[in-house]
């Protein structure tokens, strides 16, 4: 009687999500449409990485500044290249720095100021907010480059850019979490901080980068939502915060950290992409939209934890 | 085996269990377990890490369900689907693994779950009354003032397990387990406890007392019941059984219960190292202070294992920390001859120094993570990026092949192990770097004489490479058997360093009970 990991369970309900909205909605089931909801669930799974280490690393670790960051990469991007393809590098660059900056600044707080994670990252989200808002009083020139458009958007085999993106994104997380110090030191750091600095880790520095990394993904997710979305406005990354931490929940990580992975992560953001795609599809009002994805947190979240319970 | 001779004449048994088995997946804990212990009568559950005493402690308590046998109580069978109903027939236990909360007061979790009540509310003034009444028992025992108000947080382990048995007092039983109780209390609270077991036992209670400290077992109980493997192998009455015969038992007879017990007697005394006064000098403190730990000098050469005694919580676990660089202090260090000052575990672990906390739950263990990557925690550092994994698992293999760690495999959650287990992982995760200076906080807690033997040549065999030991143990058998010289900590302060002549256990008690002339301060 072994146990299915969460990540087996919420991809297996995001299948049958597919399929069973093929009951509802026979025209929904089809190859093009699945590869549409997965490259919607890319966006927000790659957003989600970063929250997805936050919340490994314990502690209340969670970031609350992840929207903002996102709608910051995405306007830096859209500012910086001007639309210019050969300064898609420059955007690169800066957009990378300026999200670490962003959780370098988080971490630091957290880690030597000692303020709780929701409250520096709830507070950084405003700040950032209020400073785009002051510097581009609504007016953002600037253009979206081919090249990025053509990256996200454009197919091989059939199957858009950011979906390969994502795949990529998710071994390179699996490596880092597996397979690196940093990773392994991530969990240790999560289940218990005196153990892990009593067996050597460096837990500060552990936490400071787990929320550079975090700044530093979202603002990637920014640059390539741009691509996707090929304009930028200034709520654009807020409606990702809270689906963000879904994802992660639904994906079996722990929100008291120390246990979970990316993959499961993966799996949560195609169950919540799904969910909305046929929610949407059969007009069904955002209220209803919420109140569903509230009922599959609970539910999946007391399997986990009925699951844990047998452990 | 002719191994059960059923006493004769005697009156029913208040509790008996018979045929008590228990899997996990693959793990068998119990396979054919019986006990019966009567009314008035100390029973010693006995076994090595991992023979299911522990499985055995929680099902008669209703925490856990067996998969098959029978259990009565009172002459009726007993069925127990959650421990709230075993309470209400007067069984309770003190779990090896404490179960308190940190952030309630003592009287809080004492009368958790049955909080006196009056015209509705918690009657906060009879739970305090009655909590300071409990812990009056322990009078004159306790290392740090303990009031029915005092934070569970701020308690060491020692005091921590006291109020577990005054939680369990309060529930007024009529079957006391007491699983491991006496791990990190120190020699003056385990007797204060005994005498109270004694007038338990007087009251008509019953017991079922386990431990892994074979005199103790000596010294209170009436009979003593062996689990090997899950099953009960044998039944003496203390009277009529020595100690070989129990470990015989215990292990299944054999070279591995020879070697157990020349480890229990003497342990590595035999390895002191020849001429170890003219060794170089590894540690060297000057007026080295901190919180409770008052100003001390002190010299440790290589290879030389100095054991740190006294009542339990006298500032010898502040002492190593300090050391290892996980709280301040104040005073020179100097190791191999360089001044350090460490501000951090990392760099004292840079420099080759290693610390076993004497708290496994709170500072040694990951319990949800794989054994695995508790005991390669410290050392990821030497397998490189990407890490190679098979290595890092070969390693762990060899050291829990060394420690003899039961276990189901690498990749399980260390919470899944059993106690001496579990504190067996939490030693191995230094084993494999050959540290200049150990740091032992009471390593044997819970750990069966087997793995305590195996241990101790461990030691002698680090000892033997030029690694230092400073030892701290709760067990002044052990301090004796192991160390060449034993400071006496009193208050923070070292008040007897005993050597030679005055290491002996006289010495040793009338310096940690703080009666003067036991030795040079
Ligand atoms: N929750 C669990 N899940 C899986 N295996 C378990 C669990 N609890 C106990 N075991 C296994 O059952 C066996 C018996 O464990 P138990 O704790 O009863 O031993 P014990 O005799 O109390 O040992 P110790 O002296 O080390 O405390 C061990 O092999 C242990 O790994
Ligand atoms: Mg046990």
């Amino acid at each position: 009687m072994s146990r299915v990991p969460p990540a087996a369970v919420a991809l297996l309900l995001s299948v049958a999500l597919f399929f069973l909205a093929g009951l509802v909605q026979p025209n929904f089931v089809n190859a093009a449409q699945a590869i549409n909801i997965v490259r919607l669930a890319a966006f927000l799974g790659i957003i989600a990485a970063g929250q997805t280490l936050v919340i490994i690393s314990g502690g209340e670790g969670i970031d609350l500044s992840v929207g903002a960051v996102v709608t910051l990469g995405a306007i830096l991007t859209f500012m910086i290249s001007g639309g210019s393809s050969e300064r898609l590098w420059l955007a690169l660059l800066v957009v990378l720095a300026v999200g670490a900056a962003i959780g370098l600044v988080n971490g630091l707080g957290i880690v030597f100021v000692r303020i709780p994670p929701l409250v520096m990252t709830l507070g950084m989200a405003g700040v950032v907010q209020g400073t785009i808002l002051a510097v581009t009083r609504g007016n953002i020139p600037g253009g979206v480059p081919r090249a990025l458009a053509n990256l996200v958007t454009g197919r091989f085999l059939g199957v858009p850019g950011a979906i390969y993106l994502w795949a990529l994104l998710g071994l390179l997380m699996w490596f880092v979490l597996q397979r690196t110090r940093y990773g392994r030191e991530l969990f240790a750091v999560g289940v218990n901080r005196r153990t892990a600095a009593l067996s050597g880790v460096n837990v500060s520095g552990v936490v400071v980068l787990t929320y550079t990394l975090s700044g530093l993904l979202a603002a990637l997710g920014g640059l390539l939502l741009l691509g996707f979305t090929q304009r930028v406005f200034l709520t654009l990354g807020e409606t990702y915060l809270f689906p963000s931490i879904a994802a992660v929940v639904v994906g079996g990580t722990v929100l008291a950290g120390g246990r979970g992975s990316y993959f499961g992560t993966m799996a949560g953001a195609l169950v919540l992409t799904m969910t909305e795609s046929l929610l949407r599809s059969m007009r069904i009002g955002e209220a209803y939209q919420m109140i569903v994805f509230g009922a599959i947190l609970v539910v999946l979240l007391s399997v986990y934890g009925r699951q844990r319970e047998r452990e | 085996m002719p191994d059960r001779d059923p006493p004769a004449s005697t009156p029913e048994p208040l509790l008996s269990a018979r045929g008590i088995a228990k899997r996990y997946g693959a793990v068998r804990a119990l396979e054919e377990a019986s006990l019966s212990v009567r009314a008035g009568e100390v029973v010693a559950l006995l076994g090595a890490n991992g023979s299911g005493k522990s499985t055995l402690g929680k099902i008669i308590t209703g925490i856990t369900r067996p998969d098959a046998g029978t259990l009565t109580f009172d002459g009726a069978p007993l069925h127990l689907s959650e421990p709230a109903q075993a309470r209400r027939r007067g069984i309770t236990a003190v779990y090896q693994e404490l179960s308190l909360v940190p952030d309630l007061s003592v009287a809080e979790n004492v009368w958790l779950g049955h909080e006196p009540v009056r015209r509705g509310g918690i009657d906060r003034r009879t739970m305090k009354g009655r909590t300071a009444e409990l812990l009056a028992s322990f009078a004159g025992v306790f290392s740090v003032p303990v009031e029915p108000d005092t934070l569970v947080d701020s308690l060491p382990p020692s005091e921590r397990q006291l109020v577990e048995v005054v939680k369990a007092l309060a529930w007024r039983p009529r079957l006391l387990v007491l699983d491991e109780a006496t791990a990190s209390l120190d020699a003056r609270q385990v007797d204060r406890l005994f005498e109270l077991v004694r007038g338990w036992r007087e009251g008509g209670m019953a017991v079922v007392f386990v431990s892994h400290r074979m005199n103790e077992i000596f010294r209170v109980a009436d009979r003593a019941v062996v689990l090997r493997n899950g099953v009960t192998v044998g039944e003496r009455r203390i009277g009529e059984v020595d100690e070989q015969e129990l470990v015989q038992l215990m292990t299944g007879g054999g070279a591995v219960a020879a070697i157990a017990l020349e480890g229990h007697d003497a342990p590595g005394a035999a390895a002191a190292p020849p001429g170890a006064t003219e060794a170089p000098v590894v540690l060297e403190l000057r007026r080295f202070a901190s919180g409770v730990v008052a100003p001390l000098d002190l010299t440790l050469r290589q290879g030389e294992l100095v054991g740190v005694g006294g009542l339990q919580g006298q500032g010898q676990s502040r002492l190593l920390l300090a050391l290892f660089g996980a709280v301040p202090h104040q005073g020179e260090v100097r190791l191999e001859g360089a001044p350090v000052a460490f501000r951090n575990p990392r760099q004292a672990l840079r420099a080759g120094v290693a610390y076993v906390p004497g708290d496994r739950n709170r500072e040694g263990l990951l319990p949800v993570r794989p054994i695995l990557e508790n005991l390669q925690l410290p050392n990821w550092r030497r397998y490189g990026t990407p890490l190679r994994m098979e290595r890092a698992r070969r390693d762990a293999a060899a050291v829990v092949a060394d420690l003899d760690v039961r276990l189901a495999s690498l990749d399980e959650p260390v919470a899944n192990l059993s106690g001496g287990n579990a504190q067996k992982v939490v030693i191995g995760k230094w084993l494999s770097r050959r540290p200049k200076l150990l740091l032992l906080d009471d390593p044997t807690k819970g750990v069966d004489v087997n793995a305590k033997a195996e241990l101790y040549r461990l030691l002698a065999r680090l000892q033997a490479q030029g690694t230092t030991i400073l030892f701290h143990s709760s067990d002044d058998a052990e301090l004796l058997g192991l160390c060449q010289r034993v400071l006496v900590m009193q208050d923070g302060r070292v008040t007897a360093t005993l050597e030679g002549d005055t290491l002996d256990q006289r010495h040793l008690v009338a310096a940690a009970m703080g009666a003067q002339g036991a030795g040079a301060a």
